[in-house]
């Protein structure tokens, strides 16, 4: 079955040429113009994705993605000519996926689309076993091992490694994080997460000087590794 | 553990110590008495220092001429001396302005405890050493013991010499060094009499009083002893530093009370040299009882007097107000955790003198826990003591007598009178109502008065025999003794009871007249309206002329003077500045710059000095009152705080402009970035899109794609060309042509381009057949009734577009009308500027932002004017006006 993507967008030229690169890519596309219409048909059409963009001519696009969070987990991907940091985080902390700036290339563009589809579908599936490059998060038994090789995690870095293979393969921003493994009086403390993220590197990646399971997004969060 | 956090070093020495540090070092030379020789060892010292290389500077040494002293100043550099004229005198003094120009590493300042010529910055030479320590300068100085402030008394009693120049004991506590410098008083008196020793100022007789082996015997102990515990201070100091473990001994804390008494200064410095020996640290506390506060200005200044002396010796001071003063005393001094209190023996009259009835004894019955010291100190004043609370006020005497006379006329007259209707044994009673009358309305000494006026006038004209003196009777005069002990009695009752009126009075009227200060300034939001309300205020209260001075641009700055011609001379200036960055009080009557005629105070609010209020006082002679200084205290407080206030609300005010400017640049560059991603993406998604997917898309999808990249780099190279023409008319580059112009051919050309590109068919012209001509540029202002016609079909949401061309007086008007939703009145004008649109940065119609406002630009460089008008019809649409001159083509030419 196709997949259906909603794109809402008041930018009759993007929805143009996005519906026709989507349809060639075999996706059902329906649009939406503005924010209501927008929430109205996520509500009522259940598309698989949604692509957003901030610049609504009735509600902001970050109102919308909060509205929407309410009664989906359907991933939505934003895609803004809004390039500040600040706005990615606020995106993301409110749910999206994912964010794409503008201009962007097709190419790009459809790959950030099929992870942000696999990774939904592989938390819909809440595996208990995480194995990535060596790596084994048994999540029942708290279990983690490097090649067989039992690890001991404090309580707190296995929480935050949890916390990662939850939401594996997406970007976990530093409050989201800071939220649900230290609780609502740390949410500001960024730098005590970069610590906890070393130690954690030292124990779980294969090179900790070159980690390539725990990836930095610079200014915005960490996101594990999520093999294709 | 425990033990280790107990050797940890003590926090509080270690902070004395970095309090020290960046301050100059003190090294004082001290001596027993003049002549043992304190320069010599001083100068010595310094050579060798100097030999050595150090940057060794001679501030001021006096030598009297002896050839071995002298010596010792050869090849040092000596400071020269200031030269100041006082009273015709020529004096010469140590010029500190020159010692801290010249800032050497060490400065040698002899005479410690001199004091300086009037007019000098500070009184005292000690200051002067304060100060270039403070600077971070080392000083060498010396001194003799008996000038320590401490001490003076002790060296009073034993030599019979009172001493005037005197040095806080601190100065010397605070020293880093200190070296004593002893010769046997045998040796002391040879030199004497060899005429060493140089001693101007004393008279001979004097000198051989003070230079008995007696008294050389007991000054050198003193110095010895004092020496001594200064060892034993820095050991103790060491010790605590370097967390070496005990035994020092649990250091005592002595508490003192003192009334407003002349034993209160004896009892400060019994209670300090108590501290110093026990080395306990030490806290003076006054107690007022609650309602009976002190009045009497010369004790209230014996008082103050006593407990500033108490902060020169080092101690705390404390003012409390409690209604058992005993009970008070006690509350305090276990709050303090004193061990020792220190009192006075009670004096109290002699009613009271019973066992366990006196201050002291009631202290002692009541204490528990701590012990209690009673200093005995001379008898005097008792007497005058017991009466001194009802004579206290004398003022309004001559109203008050007169008043007395006049009710015992009355009385007389009244007795008379009666004594015709009715036959009374005894009228004794109206000359008490009139005694009570003058005692309530005019106070004690008109009682007093009245009632022996009384008692004269009843003798005189109703005791048998009557207008005489004599009394007849021994009943009768018995009758008229009693009568006058009744009469001061309830007069003096009466009087304290109108004196306690007036004075509550007083205070009333002291509290409303400060609300009323405090409400004229919550008043004034702006600083110099609430420095003007101040100023008036309290230009009233000083009597003389008032100044206020604010910081602006890192220097204090006269800001308002009450009366406005009010100067202010350099060294009034450098007092304020001084006032304001040492946070104290200097000019008149204090210990910086007191010669000026004027005082300067910093108005103190908790993040600091805000400024500095300078007033000349109305008698310069006389020391204000206790009163005078509550009041100005306490309006000062008040009119730093609403300085402080408006400064934070001039604060906040631009704080608020910064954040509109950063929100407006904020929404202009998400808004530039938008504008110009916008089509990008397209662009480069159409292109992607092309590239990667072509094989795969049928050719009219493909055609699509093309026309959309194609469409949007249009609109990115319109946006970029408006961007230009914006940056061009700020610059001031765009150049306008003043042809005449035909405005209808203007308006069919621009017809056309807009149809063509806008798609626009729904535009209809109305042009006045005698439609004037005018001057301007063809290009441009085509270029503008395009841009119009684009927003009018933008946001004409497809309606009617009207374009209508006419002549109004001088002028030829051309409007753009369209039928959409109109702007609202508060943004009419707001369109105009740059990057101004309706809605959100990135939310609202594809445009620019700068249709308009190029519109404008280009009008003006024309000379005509734009403007917008809406709604233009029938609640609903934008009419867009521009204006140019008439140009009349001159009259005259061939048609």
């Amino acid at each position: 079955m196709k997949q259906r993507v909603l794109i809402v967008d008041d930018e009759i030229q993007i929805l143009k040429f996005l519906t026709t690169a989507l349809e060639a890519s075999d996706y059902v596309v329906i649009s939406a113009r503005t924010g209501r219409e927008a929430l109205h048909m996520i509500a009522t059409a259940a598309p698989d994705i949604v692509i957003l963009d901030l610049g609504l001519p009735d509600i902001d696009g970050k109102e919308v993605l909060a509205k929407a969070r309410a009664f989906t987990s359907r991933p939505i991907i934003v895609l803004s000519a809004r390039d500040r940091e600040m706005e990615k985080i606020e995106a993301l902390d409110l749910g999206a996926n994912d964010y794409v700036e503008k201009p962007f290339r097709i190419g790009e563009f459809l790959a950030r689309l099929r992870a942000a589809m696999r990774i939904a579908a592989h938390e819909r599936a809440q595996p208990a076993l995480f194995e990535s490059d060596g790596l084994r998060i048994d999540l029942e038994r708290r279990l983690v091992s490097r090649d067989g090789v039992p690890l001991k995690l404090t309580p707190k870095e296995y929480d935050l490694l949890a916390f990662l293979v939850r939401h594996a393969g997406r970007v976990a921003t530093h409050r989201q994080i800071l939220l649900n493994v230290w609780g609502p009086a740390h949410a500001q403390d960024t730098p005590y997460l970069r610590v906890f993220v070393g130690q954690l590197r030292a124990k779980v990646e294969a090179k900790p000087e070159a980690p390539k399971l725990i990836i930095t997004e610079a200014g915005i969060g960490y996101r594990l590794w999520l093999a294709e | 553990m425990e033990r280790e956090h107990d050797r940890r070093p003590d926090p509080e020495a270690l902070l004395a110590l970095a309090g020290r540090e960046g301050r100059g070092k003190l090294k004082v030379f001290l001596g027993a008495a003049p002549g043992v020789g304190k320069t010599f060892a001083m100068l010595a010292a310094a050579k060798r220092l100097k030999s050595e290389g150090s940057d060794v500077v001679i501030g001021l040494v006096e030598t009297h001429g002896r050839a071995e002293t002298s010596a010792l100043l050869e090849g040092q550099e000596i400071l020269a001396r200031k030269q100041v004229s006082y009273r015709g005198r020529e004096l010469e003094e140590f010029d500190i302005d020159a010692a801290l120009k010249r800032r050497p590493a060490l400065i040698i300042v002899d005479e410690l405890a001199h004091t300086n010529a009037p007019e000098s910055r500070h009184p005292k030479r000690w200051q002067d050493v304060d100060e270039l320590l403070d600077a971070g300068v080392h000083v060498w100085t010396a001194l003799n013991i008996q000038h320590l402030e401490s001490l003076a008394d002790v060296v009073r009693r034993i030599t019979g010499v009172a001493v005037r120049e005197t040095v806080p004991d601190s100065v010397l506590q605070n020293a880093e060094d200190v070296i004593l410098v002893d010769i046997t008083p045998a040796e002391l008196i040879q030199r004497l009499q060899e005429g060493k020793i140089y001693l101007p100022q004393m008279a001979q007789r004097a000198v051989q009083n003070f230079f008995t082996p007696r008294n050389l015997t007991a000054l050198r102990e003193l110095a010895l002893r004092s020496t001594a515990d200064r060892v034993d201070d820095q050991m103790v100091a060491y010790l605590r530093q370097s967390a070496i473990e005990g035994p020092w001994e649990t250091s005592d804390h002595i508490l003192a009370y003192i009334g407003p008494d002349d034993r209160a200064e004896i009892l400060v410095r019994a209670a300090g040299r108590m501290a110093t020996k026990l080395k306990a640290s030490w806290v003076v506390v006054h107690v007022e009882r609650s309602g009976h506060e002190e009045t009497d200005p010369a004790r209230l200044k014996r008082l103050d007097d006593a407990l500033q002396l108490a902060e020169r010796l080092g101690a705390q001071t404390q003012r409390l107000s409690a209604d058992d003063i005993v009970e008070e005393v006690l509350r305090y001094a276990r709050r303090e955790n004193a061990t020792q209190i220190v009192v006075g023996r009670s004096r109290a009259g002699w009613l009271r003198r019973r066992p366990g009835q006196s201050f002291s004894d009631k202290l002692v019955s009541r204490a528990r826990d701590v012990a209690i010291q009673i200093i005995p100190t001379p008898e005097r004043e008792a007497t005058r003591r017991a009466f001194r609370w009802s004579l206290n006020k004398p003022k309004g005497l001559v109203p008050g007598v007169v008043a007395a006379t006049a009710a015992v006329t009355v009385a007389v007259g009244t007795g008379e009178a009666l004594s015709i209707v009715i036959r009374l044994p005894n009228l004794s009673m109206v000359f008490l109502l009139a005694v009570l009358a003058c005692a309530v309305s005019f106070g004690l000494w008109s009682a007093v008065a009245a009632s022996l006026l009384s008692f004269l006038a009843y003798n005189f004209f109703f005791i048998q025999p009557i207008y005489t003196f004599t009394v007849a009777s021994p009943q009768e005069f018995l009758s008229l003794l009693v009568f006058l002990a009744v009469a001061v009695f309830t007069g003096t009752l009466a009087g304290r009871v109108h004196d306690q009126a007036a004075e509550v009075r007083q205070r009333a009227q002291h509290s409303e007249s400060l609300y009323d200060f405090s409400r004229k300034l919550a008043g004034a939001a702006k600083l110099d309206d609430a420095l003007w309300a101040a100023a008036a205020h309290l230009q009233k209260i000083v009597g003389g002329g008032v100044a206020f001075l604010i910081p602006e641009d890192g220097d204090l700055q006269l800001r308002i003077a009450w009366p406005p011609d009010v100067e202010l001379n350099e060294g009034e200036m450098s007092a304020a500045r001084w006032s304001f960055a040492k946070n104290e009080i200097a000019g008149w009557r204090t210990d910086t710059l007191p010669t000026l005629v004027k005082q300067f105070r910093p108005l103190v609010t908790p993040r600091g000095a805000v400024g500095v209020f300078g007033f000349e006082p109305m008698a310069r002679g006389e020391a204000p009152t206790p009163e005078f200084e509550r009041a100005l205290t306490a309006l000062l407080e008040q009119t730093a705080l609403a300085v402080d206030r408006s400064l934070l609300i001039g604060e906040a005010v631009r704080a608020a402009a910064l954040e509109d400017n950063e929100r407006l640049r904020t929404t202009l560059l998400s808004s530039l970035s938008h504008d110009l991603r916008t089509p990008l993406a397209t662009i480069s998604g159409a292109i992607s899109t092309l590239r990667q997917l072509r094989n795969r898309l049928p050719p009219e999808k493909s055609e699509e794609l093309l026309a959309s990249a194609e469409e949007e780099t249009e609109r990115l190279t319109r946006f970029i060309a408006n961007l230009l023409d914006m940056s061009r008319i700020e610059s001031g580059a765009l150049k306008a042509r003043r042809d005449y112009l035909d405005a209808a051919d203007c308006i069919r050309n621009a017809l056309e381009r807009a149809r063509k590109t806008l798609g626009a068919e729904n535009i209809e012209t109305s042009l006045a057949p005698d439609l004037p001509s005018f001057r301007g540029d063809a290009q441009l202002l085509e270029q503008v009734l395009v841009n119009l016609l684009d927003n009018a079909h933008k946001y004409g949401g497809g309606s009617r577009i009207v374009v209508h061309a006419r002549r109004e007086g001088g002028e030829a008007v051309i409007t753009v009308t369209d039928e959409g939703a109109g702007i609202k009145p508060a943004d009419l004008t707001r369109v105009f500027e740059k990057f101004y649109r309706g809605g959100k940065a990135d939310g609202r119609k594809a445009g620019t932002g700068l249709g308009l406002s190029i519109c404008r630009g280009l009008v003006e460089a024309m000379g005509g004017t734009i403007e917008a008008q809406s709604p233009a019809a029938r609640r609903r649409g934008t009419r867009i006006v521009l204006r140019f001159p008439v140009a009349e083509i001159m009259k005259g030419l061939p048609a």
